[in-house]
């Protein structure tokens, strides 16, 4: 079953085609991986699944829904978030923070239940920080729990935002390259969490990555870009063994 | 016992302060939004009140104020606290999405086009001319107390501050504060975790000018008497200097800032006898706050009271 | 509805005032990038060091007026070695701080030495002529003049000289121009002796329209703030458009709105303008 839909999105800025004529599906439960050398366009193209850009022309359909139009944070709160290439943890707030912040559906958010601590504020936040608890546990940050984000290796914030967006338990999780400067070690026991979640939790993925071998590892599809479109969708095999991947590739170093 | 007294009026007045920087704090310090509206706040909580508890004025008298309600205090205490929330709330509605900067000049225009409303309204206002008689809050009830009004009124207003400490830090510590944090520190993270970054913005504005709006009915109801010039955009950045000079942030910082501010402003009131340029004086301690405020931006950027190692973070690799 | 040839002429008089001083405030935003809230108190000091030299001293006015646009170049220069320079690398919104205390500063020393009250300069009083059915005085004439001589001397200065170009392309982009190796500080000296010369002139011409007062400039502020980002924030052929925008709105808008409301009509300019066009008249972003 397809969960999100993404129909002709077409992205200028100024003169420069940044995405040009993108169409895919993902569905439920797939791991899809988006390749493709530099200014290919896979971030721009996440910031117009995400709401961060209004595409000039094209559609974006998320769990049969025409998000198009939908600001960046109604489609957050409709399942759908994302983490940035350049992880954006918030330097000022604690690792804690960071994490509890994402929290979806928090009652205490609103100015009265916050000031007053009612409405379960309370043993919301208390299962929050267990479920936090268990994330920074895996990402092995839990010792840095108390520690200002802004004081973490380059690493580290990549992980903390992988864990952020977990922390807000996405039906669709898009990741800009997530395991960039993470220990390989580690890259390999969050690629066995991803899949982990896609079973258990029955999430879907749709990650950038440059790390070839990753995507190999746990995508389902991956969709090549090269210069704004799409050039090569399929099987990662398929995909790989694509001979204009590989002029694309080499075509970007030359 | 002439110094008590005069503790008590300077107390009183760094107690309104107080809460002007608490709401102040909530917008700069937790929200990362430049208000330069404060002066409007406080004096649309003043004017509202005062105009809710005084009766209509006499035909044919000076004041050409067609309109007063005679309401009982509380009433007027409460209203004007609710209106200031929502003038902050129009305001922000304008101007919440642009940028800082654009932000700073539109808050501040929009807080001299209140004080023009009104300088030039008088049927509701009074106009350029004072507005006189406004009650006092239980003064008939205190009159029988063996202490003075000044003292009643000083535990009133320090109440207040204390109970609003309270809450606002409670609102900052909890859930809502940290959203609003996020939204200081990067929008676009809140955003991305399905923050509505507009709508926490406006609520951070309102709650902020509606606690500005309680400073100005209190103020109104101390003073008696009160006119356009008491709301001019120096009041703003009285504020502004109190909150850095606390620590932004920090809202015990806002209330020590404030009470900086107060005492810098009257501390030459304490001393006795005739002081050399004694004219100049109001103006000598203004040009001190300005030097205080950027030697304390220079050398303990944090504030008094801030969190600078919160400052520092992610500060040392960069942007 | 016939429209007053009054009123647009008084516009065009408000309108080089607003537009000198929001050159001024725009230069200095393009270079250093911070709102400076001290910008009014610039024009105020301007204002009153000519009122000194004239009505004090007795020095004709020309040479009072020179004298006043030169003390408050130096003075910009001063306040930038004592106050500014130690926050080059802060952040805008603490720079817009800073300002503030220099305003508190400044506004209150005028205060202290100069008193609260209004002061004019000394000039003959005249009955005011009239053409075509329009009043004018001498002053109004020399505001305009004067004005438009310093526009098209900024305009020169920009396009033609070697420091005003650096100063565009700085203002179009920080960090090009320095790794192209201008020198940045230089720039900055350039620009406060420039933005405090243009915002004393621009002082001085708002004491001669209406009266010397401590907060005057400050007051002129919103006007000012209007036109700058009408025009596109740090950019200079914007402040000027904008300047005389709002001045021409501003006066001829008495014919619909009560004049205690002209001032409603920057503010309401500068609303609209934001939300309509956020880069400011002339589009392009210039931040
Ligand atoms: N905001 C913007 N303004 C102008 N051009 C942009 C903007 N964002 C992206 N571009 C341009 O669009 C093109 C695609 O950029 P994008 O960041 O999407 O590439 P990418 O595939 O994510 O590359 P990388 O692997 O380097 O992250 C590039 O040429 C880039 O310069
Ligand atoms: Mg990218």
């Amino acid at each position: 079953m397809t969960l999100l839909s993404v129909d002709g999105i077409r992205k200028t800025f100024g003169g420069i085609v940044a995405v040009e004529d993108v169409s895919f599906d993902v569905d439920r439960n797939e791991i899809v991986g988006v390749i493709g050398p530099n200014g290919a366009g896979k971030s721009t193209t996440f910031r117009l699944l995400t709401g961060f850009h209004t595409p000039d022309a094209g559609t974006v359909e998320f769990d049969g829904e025409d998000v198009t139009d939908h600001s960046p944070d109604a489609r957050a709160r409709s399942g759908m978030i994302r983490t940035f290439q350049i992880a954006q943890e918030l330097t000022g707030m604690p690792v804690m923070q960071n994490m509890l912040l994402a929290a979806q559906g928090h009652p205490g958010e609103r100015a009265v239940t916050s000031a007053l601590g009612i409405g379960g504020t309370s043993a919301f936040e208390a299962d929050q920080r267990d479920r936090a608890e268990e994330l920074l546990k895996l990402l092995e940050l839990w010792e840095l729990r108390d520690e200002y984000a802004g004081n973490l290796s380059g690493g580290q914030r990549k992980l903390l935002e992988l864990g952020r967006s977990l922390m807000a338990d996405p039906d669709l999780l898009l990741l800009d390259e997530p395991m960039a400067g993470v220990n390989p070690d580690l890259t390999d026991r969050l690629l066995e969490r991803i899949l982990e979640l896609r079973d258990q939790r029955d999430m879907t993925f749709l990650f950038v990555e440059h790390d070839i071998d990753a995507v190999m590892r746990v995508a389902d599809t991956v969709v090549g870009m090269h210069n704004g479109a799409v050039l090569s969708m399929g099987s990662p095999e398929e995909v790989q063994s694509d001979d204009r991947m590989l002029e694309a590739y080499l075509g970007g170093e030359v | 016992m002439a110094l008590l007294d005069l503790f008590l009026v300077v107390g009183i007045i760094a107690g309104v302060y107080s809460l002007l920087a608490i709401g102040m704090n909530m917008h700069w310090g937790d929200t990362g939004l430049l208000n330069f509206a404060h002066a409007a706040f406080f004096a649309v909580g003043a004017y509202t009140s005062a105009i809710l508890t005084t009766p209509t004025p006499e035909a044919g008298l000076l004041a050409e104020r067609t309109v007063g309600f005679d309401l009982p205090v509380v009433v007027g205490i409460v209203a004007g606290t609710v209106l200031a929330a929502v003038l902050g709330f129009v305001i922000a509605t304008t101007s919440v999405r642009l940028e800082g900067d654009y932000l700073a000049m539109v808050t501040l225009s929009s807080a001299e086009l209140v004080r023009l409303v009104i300088h030039n309204e008088a049927w509701l206002t009074t106009g350029a001319q004072t507005l006189k008689n406004i009650p006092r809050p239980m003064e008939s009830t205190v009159a029988t107390l063996p202490v003075s009004y000044d003292v009643f009124y000083f535990l009133l207003v320090w109440a207040l501050v204390g109970a609003t400490y309270l809450l606002f830090e409670r609102m900052s510590n909890g859930p809502f504060g940290r959203v609003l944090h996020a939204i200081r520190e990067n929008d676009d993270v809140a955003l991305a975790l399905g923050k509505d970054v507009t709508q926490f913005k406006l609520k951070s504005f309102a709650i902020g000018a509606g606690v500005a709006g309680l400073a100005g009915t209190l103020w109104a109801h101390y003073v008696y008497a009160i006119s356009p010039v008491m709301f001019l955009p120096s009041i703003t950045f009285l504020i502004w200097a109190a909150v850095i000079i606390g620590g932004a942030g920090s809202y015990a910082g806002a209330i020590v800032g404030a009470v900086v501010i107060v005492f810098l402003r009257q501390v030459t009131r304490f001393i006795p006898g005739s002081v050399p340029f004694s004219d100049q004086m109001s103006y000598l301690r203004l040009m001190l706050v300005g030097v205080v405020l950027v030697a304390v931006l220079y050398y303990r950027p944090e504030g008094l009271l801030g969190n600078a190692e919160r400052l520092q973070a992610g500060t040392s690799e960069g942007e | 509805m016939v429209l007053d040839p009054q009123f647009i002429w008084n516009g065009i008089v408000v309108g080089s005032i607003i537009s000198v001083s929001a050159l001024g405030l725009t230069l200095i935003f393009g270079i250093l990038n911070f709102i400076n809230i001290a910008y009014g108190d610039y024009m105020a000091t301007g204002a009153y060091l000519a009122f000194a030299l004239n009505a004090q001293i007795g020095l004709p006015l020309g040479v009072a007026i020179v004298a006043g646009v030169a003390g408050m170049a130096a003075g910009a220069v001063l306040i930038d070695k004592l106050v500014f320079e130690h926050f080059r690398t802060s952040s805008p919104v603490t720079l817009l701080i800073v300002s503030i205390g220099v305003a508190f500063f400044i506004r209150n020393l005028i205060r202290a030495i100069w008193g609260p009250t209004g002061n004019f300069y000394d000039v003959p009083i005249e009955a005011n002529p009239n053409l075509f059915g329009v009043r004018y005085s001498v002053e109004q004439l020399s505001i305009i003049v004067a004005s438009l001589l310093l526009l098209t001397a900024v305009y020169v200065l920009l396009r033609r000289t070697r420091i005003g170009i650096a100063m565009r392309a700085a203002s179009d982009d920080r960090t090009l121009t320095r790794i192209r190796g201008v020198d940045t500080e230089r720039l900055v000296l350039y620009v406060w002796i420039a933005g405090g010369a243009i915002a004393g002139l621009g002082g001085i011409m708002l004491g001669l329209d209406a009266q010397i007062r401590p907060n005057m400039g400050f007051t002129a502020l919103i006007p000012i703030f209007a036109a700058t980002i009408l025009g596109g924030i740090g950019d200079p052929k914007g402040a000027v458009a904008g300047g005389f925008a709002i001045g021409i709105l501003q006066e001829v808008s008495v014919v619909v709105v009560p004049s205690e409301y002209k001032f409603a009509v920057a503010l309401a300019a500068l609303i609209v303008g934001l939300l309509l066009r956020p880069d400011g008249l002339f589009g392009e972003a210039t931040r």
